[in-house]
């Protein structure tokens, strides 16, 4: 019998060695990637060149113009200033929103859960129809928000088509669809959080505001860092709402990196100003990145040693 | 089936686990791999079941080298420390999936797995998922599944690491008919002395990323290559005094306690050598005074341990000794009393180097005479 | 703790009423709208009494919209499907993919596997007009553009990532010793990996799926840039689907609820994976 074991060595005929398995496992996964790899390369060498779909005859490598062109560009920086507005806004205030409502629900009580899974609807649902339902609901004829502004004195509120409150619309809806995003992460977070700190605190009679400041947010930090950066990344690139609710107006009001280079591609056929400005935004969220993932890795480290 | 291991050289990024390690082991011997935590065991395990692979070295069953052999080639059988069982799968599953692995008729599965469960005493919980096992449970299951293959090499990983005392100690009294009764080729890692000498046709001591000493269990009792191996070994642990051998009337003495004490005059090579004297404490008998080589210690404490009975003595220079002796007999229980050394029971090292000084004229009759 | 105050309690009540009210209430109205005849929805002031009417759903359902103008076709329903063949396709894909993929970055470590690992990641961070307008023009060249293969394929930007990393973690926590056992037991790499590590990791490949489908459906910018209108999902479909329908609200607003229905619904039965998924698998709920 036990010779038998050891006799009987090749059974299936295709074999693969141990050196070219993984390979194997993954080749799919990076074949998919090298498939994303090459139009990414394509957008490089569109950036410098000057390439205009419906002018394909002057197509031709002008090298880093695109680029040079920004600096006199006051388009390009009114692009930046209004992606930059819109990321410091809705993450900002999602960040302190998200954090409040999470030490809100932080006990574990049936109440508390309820509400922080319902919270998470808004988070489920597609940012576009987000932007369509708050459009439904700030309609200057009927919508029920137009209606609450004329209750204040706010008579004629014309939300996202004014110049002066559009802004402050879009970045409501983003705030409506992304603070339970937030929430949800610290949530987890400070209920994760060791116990012996803060019964420790709790026993010598340490006053609530010195043991938040002093103990909750130190260790909650990297679970902040994670989801603001998360959150950074993300709105700084946001297409979907902007786009949804006002195609980057009214006049250049909204038009951030992602909608300025959609309409820059699809309106004006600018393709070689539209890739230029995709491959400034790529700098800045691979820099955000490159943070965000060494942070990610930290957490995901700690929190799967806990496991 | 026999194994040879040829400097076997191992180490995980920066860390060296094996340097240079080489193992010879004879079909249906039983080969216990014996060391504290860390000393590369498991390692050794895993690298001969073909799980992990050796950076440098050959491993050789029966004389096929293993290399790039996967381990379902290489007709073995393992137990895990942990078990490793398979949680989706009951314990009837588990037990028969090196029978599935080769395609055995249905019936003749259910017929082995039953037989080595009726032999394991777990043929009332083939139907239950590991997790409602408990862990002496657990721990049959996993053996089980390394036996129920047949496997001509069988490794055992500390299986009784993780069950109660009880269990261990029925274990260690029928692991070595079970192991006999297979005919395998078995390597057993342990951190128990006890169970390494229970079990063991040879016991390969480790340290320091390799094997420092190999041996029948009594080489290894009588004559550990170092100090380190010394105390391992035994419980209570083995006397090591200080000494500096000198000449004396019958050929080798030691002053303990100002008493000339003889020790075996082949150690005529130490005289005038900075030594530690090894004596096991049944090797120190008391006695009257006036006996010769006897000399005087306080007595401190004494403990009952199960068979015998251990007391803490101390010189005169405030050395401590321990003495063991059968329970039942008498003995002085407080105040001061005389001991004799056994001379041919005194085992000594290099004090420098702690490794034991070799008797190459009596070492086989010593031996022998164990 | 135990001494909460009065005042603090009323503090807390009402800033967790406040949170509810804001989250909760655009769902709420819009739901209110579906059910509603844009005589209703254009009342001033506006009430949430009214006598409820199933007809914006019917013809939504039945692709028939009855206008004063005469009868329109709409073609809500297809967006719909499209939406689920695309998530369901794109999800499917994924995991064939990603687990096999998952599998190798877990367990068998090998030269340059973190390296592809983190490279798969940054594709969830890159900017997706980046790849989709060089790819608008490729796919015209080889015959992708408007295919639903195509989208599938693009759709692997999200959901790739997102399996990878989460089943990943799931197959780390498999003890390498339960599947070393089973190797030394006589079983193949292959029969290893499907009778040990895929039944252990189901639970989280499961959840892997469902979130990966979550997102794939509210991917909104995907077929916008490469779908025209017969392959548009939901997303894209309800928005040009507001021009269309001219003035009929009470449509869009039911377009919409049967638009977030599916993804509120999965996410309510996967919710104990969602902290996870959310942050791709680095925090555990």
């Amino acid at each position: 019998m036990s010779d038998a074991t050891m006799n009987q060595k090749p059974r299936r005929g295709f074999r693969v060695s141990r050196g070219a398995l993984p390979y194997l496992l993954s080749l799919p996964a990076l074949l998919t990637c090298i498939g994303i790899l090459v139009p990414f390369f394509t957008a490089v060498a569109y950036s410098l060149q000057r390439y205009r779909l419906s002018q394909p005859w002057a197509r031709k490598w002008n090298w880093g113009e695109n680029y040079l062109n920004f600096l006199s560009d006051p388009a390009f920086w009114n692009t930046l200033k209004v992606s930059l507005t819109y990321a410091f806004l809705t993450v900002g205030i999602e960040l302190l929103l998200g954090l409040g409502i999470a030490l809100l629900l932080q006990k574990r009580t049936r109440f508390n859960n309820f509400v922080s899974i319902m919270l998470l609807m808004p988070l489920m649902t597609a940012p576009a129809l987000a932007s369509l339902m708050w459009k439904l609901m700030t309609n200057p004829g009927f919508g029920i928000l137009s209606y609450f502004a004329s209750l204040i004195g706010l008579h004629d509120f014309r939300w996202a088509s004014d110049p002066s409150t559009a802004m402050l619309t879009v970045v409501l809806v983003d705030i409506w669809v992304y603070t339970p995003f937030i929430m949800i992460l610290l949530l987890a977070g400070l209920r994760s959080l060791p116990q012996q700190p803060f019964e420790a605190a709790a026993l010598d009679g340490v006053p609530r505001l010195f043991v938040f400041w002093r103990i909750t947010l130190p260790m909650l930090t990297p679970f902040l860092l994670t989801a603001t950066l998360f959150r950074v990344i993300e709105s700084i690139q946001q297409f979907d709402i902007i786009y949804a609710m006002t195609q980057g107006g009214p006049g250049d009001k909204l038009t951030v990196f992602q909608v300025e280079a959609y309409l820059n591609f699809f309106q004006s056929t600018n393709v070689g100003r539209s890739a230029a400005l995709l491959m400034i935004l790529w700098a800045i969220t691979y820099i955000l990145s490159n943070i965000f993932i060494k942070n990610w890795l930290r957490l995901r480290e700690r929190q799967r040693g806990e496991a | 089936m026999s194994l040879q291991l040829t400097d076997i050289v191992k180490s995980f990024k920066e860390d060296l686990v094996l340097d240079g390690v080489s193992l010879d082991v004879a079909t249906g011997e039983t080969l216990v791999l014996f060391g504290p935590s860390g000393a590369g065991k498991t390692v050794l395990l895993r690298l001969i079941a073909g799980v992990i692979e050796p950076d440098e070295g050959s491993i050789r069953i029966n004389g096929a080298d293993m290399d790039g052999v996967e381990p379902e080639d290489r007709g073995i059988g393992m137990a895990f420390q942990n078990f490793a069982l398979f949680p989706h799968m009951d314990a009837r599953e588990n037990i028969a999936s090196p029978l599935i692995a080769r395609r055995e008729s249905k019936t003749g599965i259910k017929r082995r797995v039953e037989d080595v469960a009726r032999l394991l005493k777990i043929d009332h919980v083939l139907h239950h998922k590991p997790k409602e096992l408990s862990n002496g449970q657990k721990q049959r299951t996993a053996l089980g599944r390394a036996l129920a293959g047949e496997p001509s090499i069988l490794l055992l990983d500390d299986p009784l690491r993780n069950v109660d005392a009880k269990l261990r100690f029925e274990m260690r009294l029928e692991l070595p008919r079970l192991l006999k009764d297979q005919q395998a080729t078995v390597i057993y890692v342990t951190q128990d002395y006890k169970e390494a000498m229970a079990l063991g046709d040879r016991i390969a001591v480790m340290s320091g990323h390799g094997i420092a000493q190999i041996g029948t269990p009594e080489d290894i009792y009588l004559s550990p290559a170092n100090t380190e191996i010394a105390r391992l070994f035994g419980d209570p642990v083995i006397n090591l005094l200080e000494v500096t051998p000198e000449r004396g009337e019958a050929g080798v003495q030691v002053k303990l306690s100002g008493t000339a004490v003889p020790i075996n005059p082949g150690y005529t090579g130490s005289i005038g050598h900075s030594c530690i004297l090894g004596i096991r404490p049944e090797g120190i008998h008391f006695a009257d005074a006036g006996t010769p080589g006897a000399f005087p210690v306080t007595i401190e404490a004494e403990t009952p341990l199960n068979e015998k009975t251990v007391t803490l003595a101390a010189t005169e220079n405030k050395r401590e000794i321990l003495i063991s002796r059968p329970s039942g007999t008498s003995a002085p229980d407080s105040g001061q009393a005389h001991i004799v050394i056994d001379s041919g029971a005194v085992i000594l090292f290099d004090r420098a180097t702690g490794n034991r000084i070799a008797l190459p004229a009596t070492d086989a009759a010593k031996g022998g005479a164990a | 703790m135990e001494h909460t105050s009065t005042l603090e309690k009323v503090l807390r009540g009402t800033a967790i009423t406040l949170v509810i009210l804001f989250f909760m209430f655009p769902i709420f109205w819009i739901f209110l709208m579906s059910f509603q005849t844009n005589e209703t929805i254009l009342r001033v002031p506006p009430s949430i009494v009214f006598d409820p009417t199933l007809s914006n759903y019917t013809a939504l359902i039945t692709g028939k919209l009855d206008t004063a103008a005469g009868t329109l076709e709409i073609s809500f329903m297809k967006n719909l499907w499209n939406s689920l063949f695309l998530s369901a396709a794109s999800v499917a894909v994924g995991l064939v993919l990603g687990v096999p993929a998952a599998y190798a970055f877990a367990r068998l470590k090998f030269r340059g596997s973190e390296d592809i690992a983190f490279t798969l990641l940054s594709f969830r961070f890159a900017p997706p007009l980046l790849v989709l307008l060089p790819l608008t023009i490729y796919f015209q060249q080889i015959g992708l553009a408007d295919t639903y293969l195509g989208l599938i394929w693009v759709y692997q930007l999200i959901v790739l990532p997102l399996i990878l990393w989460i089943v990943r973690g799931y197959f780390e926590d498999i003890p390498a010793d339960v599947e070393y056992a089973y190797r030394i037991a006589g079983h193949s790499w292959g029969a290893t990996f499907r009778k040990i590590a895929l039944p252990l990791a189901g639970p989280g490949i499961a959840a892997a799926g469902l979130l990966a489908f979550i997102f794939a459906w509210n991917n909104f910018v995907f077929a916008l840039v490469l779908a025209s209108a017969d392959k548009q999902p939901v997303t894209v479909g309800a928005l040009a689907f507001v021009t269309a329908s001219g003035i009929q609200y009470g449509q869009v607003a039911a377009g919409i609820v049967l638009s977030i229905l599916p993804t509120f619904a999965l996410a309510l039965y996967a919710q104990r994976y969602l902290v996870e998924g959310l942050s791709l698998g680095a925090v555990k709920g």
